[in-house]
Formats: structure tokens, C-alpha cells, sequence
């Protein structure tokens, strides 16, 4: 059977890992001159800057990811956060455990996942009916990971990563960062005689008798099946069918290099205090190689649309936050629409399915009940369970 | 080089900028003095953002 994977960001490329693995011919054609998307790096005066992640697994070496990898053949070592995350709550660093938590707060936590059998519950509400620290601490959670507020999802959508990050655990630092796994998941792609295309943007796909043509900008090959890592949206206009409009989340990444350590741990900072900045991490503790110096990285949702003002909040934070630090700020990227942090905001589980019988879709726009990467890697699983079952 | 509407301002280009001709907040701005017209910039911006207007079609408009 012959596979086209279109694009190589993570979900493209551990697909086309796998399925090379498991002996399918598989092609990989990637727009732009390098491979990973969103989830790779490039050295930017001494720091591995990433152009999108955090450089963070979610589950670490326990996760659906680390699984995958294994899976593929991708040789990763990943670097588990302990502890797995602290809090900066009026200016004291505490562990984030269920401890942490008031009983009361567990509580209403509870009784809310009692009400959400019934209708559906916003997590807003919830917010509203815990204490101070575990009401800011579930705000700057959702920022740092999913980039979004409490007003913008539910229970329902985030209670299996609260699920799962209780059974899998905290994240993890790949050694060597994003672009490390990517690249291991190229190698394996290679090494099994599949072809990697960078500089080769698919211009269209067409169902046809046999499968699928793939189109270029001058040539045209033929293929059984087709995954395709850039979304519902733009995988519609591909195919010329159409799908339904999917609303990405938004946010604005710093990259920090700092003089003394401000993070002593490898895990999350979460930013309590703040007008926007949900948290820090500081990647050079798990991995010294990401940086010759330490490298700190802070992450904000986008609360309005007004990207200047947004990062001069962000900003004020920052300079708050690093007071008495001698610091340099590297990178401010921001990113949404065609770039976004999530191509699906709210979290929950979007389908691999296209109307087209071979044709699935792969990465964060068909995530599987998970956060990230984790979510991404769940979504690959079920789209290589549906090539499995095609006949040919 | 000309930096468009669709810049989100994701800094790709900025980092790969063999220049350091490109700054970014918010969106990318591009020295003139600096840049060397290389289409780096222009390959990597996953967005499509920058294009090349050569002099002669910029003294036409
Ligand atoms: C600021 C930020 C921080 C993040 N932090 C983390 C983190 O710490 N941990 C984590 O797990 N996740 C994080 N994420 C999310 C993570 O980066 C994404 O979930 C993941 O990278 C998405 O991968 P993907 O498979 O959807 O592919 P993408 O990265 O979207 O890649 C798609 C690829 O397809 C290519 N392409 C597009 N159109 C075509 C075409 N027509 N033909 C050929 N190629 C095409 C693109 O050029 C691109 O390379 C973060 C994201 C952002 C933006
Ligand atoms: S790479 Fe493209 S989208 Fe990103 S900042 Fe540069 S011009 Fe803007
Ligand atoms: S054309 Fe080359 S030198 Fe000019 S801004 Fe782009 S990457 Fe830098």
C-alpha cells in the first residue's frame, strides 16, 4: 500500500514513522524547507527556539507519546519534570498536589462533575465556587496548556486530562528538545527507504478509481491512501469538499535567556498572580544543551485580539515577574489563525474521519482525548488503526 | 522583501534571518538597511507572509 503524508509536523511524521515501520511505502511532503511544523527548533544565538512548543511532553516517559515513539523505533530520551509543577501564589513558591487543594474546593470540584452528567457545565461556573488559589491555579493551568480561559470550555471536554494527568503524570523534556524527536522520527522514515520531501507544497488531492492523486506544483503521483497533518479546514480545500469551520486558540510565547536560574526545578512554574502569563518553564535545567545559558520560556493566552496590547501585558508581567534578575528577552512569537497554539480550541476529541473512504486527517486539528502532543498521539493511533483496516 | 497582512507574527523568519535583519512583536518588521534579499525569510514563514517585490515593481506602483 502507498501512503502520501502531507505535511511533517509531529503527527505527520509519526505516522509516516510507524507506518514505514510496519513496511507501507510511505511519502512525507513537507512545504517548507524544514521538517517538525510547529514542534521543532532552530539555534537562535545559543538557544534552541522552538517554533511553537514549549519544548515539554505533557505525560513525560509514561504518556501516550513516549509510547508511540517507542513504537516507531524513535530513539528519545525524555527527561521527567520533578516535581511535576510549583505555584507562584503571592509571591511564595508552593508544590501543586492534590494537597495543595482545599477540601472545600475538591468538594465543589465533585458536585460539579455530578451536575455535568446532567447538562453541560462551563468551567467558569466551577471557577467561581473555589478558593482563591485553586480557582487562579485551574486559570493559569488551562493558559499554559490549552491556551484558553475557563469561559471557553467544559467539563466534559477537560475532565479526561485532568483524568490522565492523574494516571500518566506530569510532562517531560525530550533531551536535546522538540526538534529531537522530530528529527528521530525523520531518521526512522529514512532508514526504512521512505522519502521525506521538504520544499514541496501539495497543492490539491483527488479521489480517483484507485486511491488518490497527489498534486505539486508540477507533478502528480498516485497513491491508495492519504493522511493529512494540516487540519480539517485546509484539508477540505485540498480535496475540494467542504468542512465545517474549527476555531484555533491563540497565544504568545517569550524566550528568556537569564543570568541566575529562576526555576530550580524541570517542571511548570505557573504564574498565579498575573494579568497574563500563565506559567514558566525553564528547559535548560532538564537539558543545558537547549541553551549556553539558562533559558527560561513564558507563555500567555490572547485575551482580546489586539496582539501589540497583549504582549505589552505580557510584558509588564514579565518585568515583574524577573524583578531583581538580569535578563534579555530573545523571542516574543505569537501565534493563531494558520499557526495557531491548538488548531481546535476548547480541548475534547475531533475525528480523523474525512468523507473521502482513505483519507484521514492527523495532528493537533483530530487530536484524541488528550492535551498537546499527548492528544496528537492519540489521534495517529486511531487514524493508523483505520489504514489497518482497508483492504487492498 | 515585503512583509503582508497574513505575518502573525510567529518569528520564524526572525530566527533564521542570516541577516539579524528581522524584528518581531506582534509582527515582523524587516530592516531594509540590514537585509541582504536573500528569500530566507520569505521560504521558511509557514504562513506565506513575506513576498519578494523586485525595484522595478515597486517603482511601478
Ligand atoms: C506557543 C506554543 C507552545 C506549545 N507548547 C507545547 C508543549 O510544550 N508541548 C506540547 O505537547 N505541545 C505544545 N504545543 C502544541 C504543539 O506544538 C502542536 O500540537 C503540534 O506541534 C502540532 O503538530 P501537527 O502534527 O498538528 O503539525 P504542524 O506543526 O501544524 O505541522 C503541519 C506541517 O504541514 C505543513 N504543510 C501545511 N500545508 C501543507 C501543504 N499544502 N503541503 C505540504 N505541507 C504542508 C506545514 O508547513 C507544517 O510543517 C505548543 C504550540 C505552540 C504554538
Ligand atoms: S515567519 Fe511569517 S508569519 Fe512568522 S513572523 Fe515571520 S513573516 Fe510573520
Ligand atoms: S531576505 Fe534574507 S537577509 Fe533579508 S530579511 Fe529575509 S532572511 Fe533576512
Amino acid at each position: 500500500m502507498r501512503i502520501a503524508v502531507v505535511g511533517s509536523g509531529l503527527g505527520g511524521l509519526l505516522s509516516a514513522a510507524i507506518l514505514s515501520e510496519r513496511g507501507y511505502e510511505v511519502e512525507v511532503y513537507e512545504k517548507l524547507p524544514f521538517i517538525g511544523g510547529r514542534f521543532t527548533s532552530f539555534n537562535y544565538r545559543g538557544y534552541e527556539i522552538s517554533t511553537g512548543a514549549l519544548h515539554m511532553i505533557p505525560h513525560g516517559s509514561r504518556g501516550h507519546l513516549a509510547r508511540m515513539l517507542k513504537e516507531a523505533g524513535a530513539r528519545v530520551e525524555i527527561i521527567d519534570s520533578k516535581p511535576e509543577g510549583t505555584a507562584l501564589y503571592n509571591g511564595e513558591e508552593v508544590e501543586v498536589r492534590k494537597r495543595s487543594f482545599p477540601l472545600r474546593s475538591k468538594l465543589s470540584f465533585a458536585l460539579f462533575c455530578l451536575k455535568n452528567r446532567f447538562r453541560e457545565v462551563r468551567l467558569s461556573e466551577l471557577e467561581r465556587r473555589l478558593d482563591d488559589f485553586s480557582a487562579r491555579f485551574l486559570r493559569a493551568f488551562l493558559g499554559w496548556s490549552l491556551s484558553i480561559t475557563p469561559e471557553e470550555t467544559t467539563l466534559t471536554k477537560i475532565y479526561p486530562i485532568y483524568r490522565s494527568t492523574l494516571e500518566l503524570g506530569g510532562p517531560g523534556v525530550p533531551a536535546g528538545g522538540c526538534r529531537a524527536v522530530v528529527e528521530a522520527l525523520a531518521e526512522v522514515v529514512e532508514s526504512n527507504d521512505c522519502k521525506i520531501r521538504r520544499g514541496s507544497k501539495v497543492r490539491s488531492v483527488r479521489k480517483e478509481d484507485y486511491g488518490f492523486s497527489v498534486h505539486l506544483e508540477r507533478e502528480a503521483k498516485a497513491f491508495d491512501v492519504v493522511l493529512s497533518d494540516i487540519g480539517h479546514e485546509e484539508t477540505a480545500k485540498l480535496c475540494s469538499y467542504r468542512a465545517e469551520k474549527c476555531e484555533p486558540s491563540s497565544g504568545i510565547k517569550y524566550s528568556i535567556a537569564i543570568k541566575q536560574p529562576f526555576i530550580e526545578h524541570t517542571g511548570v512554574l505557573f504564574t498565579l498572580n498575573t494579568r497574563r502569563i500563565s506559567g514558566m518553564n525553564q528547559v535548560t535545567n532538564a537539558d543545558p544543551n537547549l541553551g549556553k545559558g539558562h533559558f527560561l520560556m513564558a507563555h500567555q493566552p490572547m485575551l482580546t485580539s489586539n496582539v501589540k496590547f497583549e504582549i505589552s501585558e505580557g510584558l509588564k508581567d514579565i518585568r515583574e515577574l524577573l524583578r531583581g534578575y538580569e535578563y534579555e528577552i530573545l523571542a516574543v512569537q505569537s501565534y493563531s489563525d494558520g499557526w495557531p497554539v491548538n488548531r481546535a480550541k476548547a480541548g475534547g476529541e475531533e475525528s480523523v474521519k474525512t468523507p473521502l473512504k482513505g483519507l484521514y486527517v492527523v495532528g493537533d486539528g483530530a487530536k484524541g482525548q488528550d492535551i498537546e502532543v499527548e492528544g496528537v498521539a492519540l489521534g495517529v493511533e486511531k487514524a493508523l488503526q483505520e489504514v489497518e483496516t482497508l483492504e487492498f | 522583501m515585503v512583509v503582508t497582512e497574513r505575518c502573525v507574527g510567529c518569528a520564524t523568519c526572525m530566527l533564521v534571518c542570516p541577516k539579524d535583519a528581522i524584528r518581531v512583536e506582534g509582527r515582523a518588521e524587516i530592516n531594509r538597511e540590514l537585509c541582504e534579499e536573500c528569500r530566507k525569510c520569505m521560504l521558511y514563514c509557514p504562513l506565506e507572509a513575506i513576498s519578494y517585490v523586485t525595484p522595478e515593481l515597486t517603482q511601478k506602483s
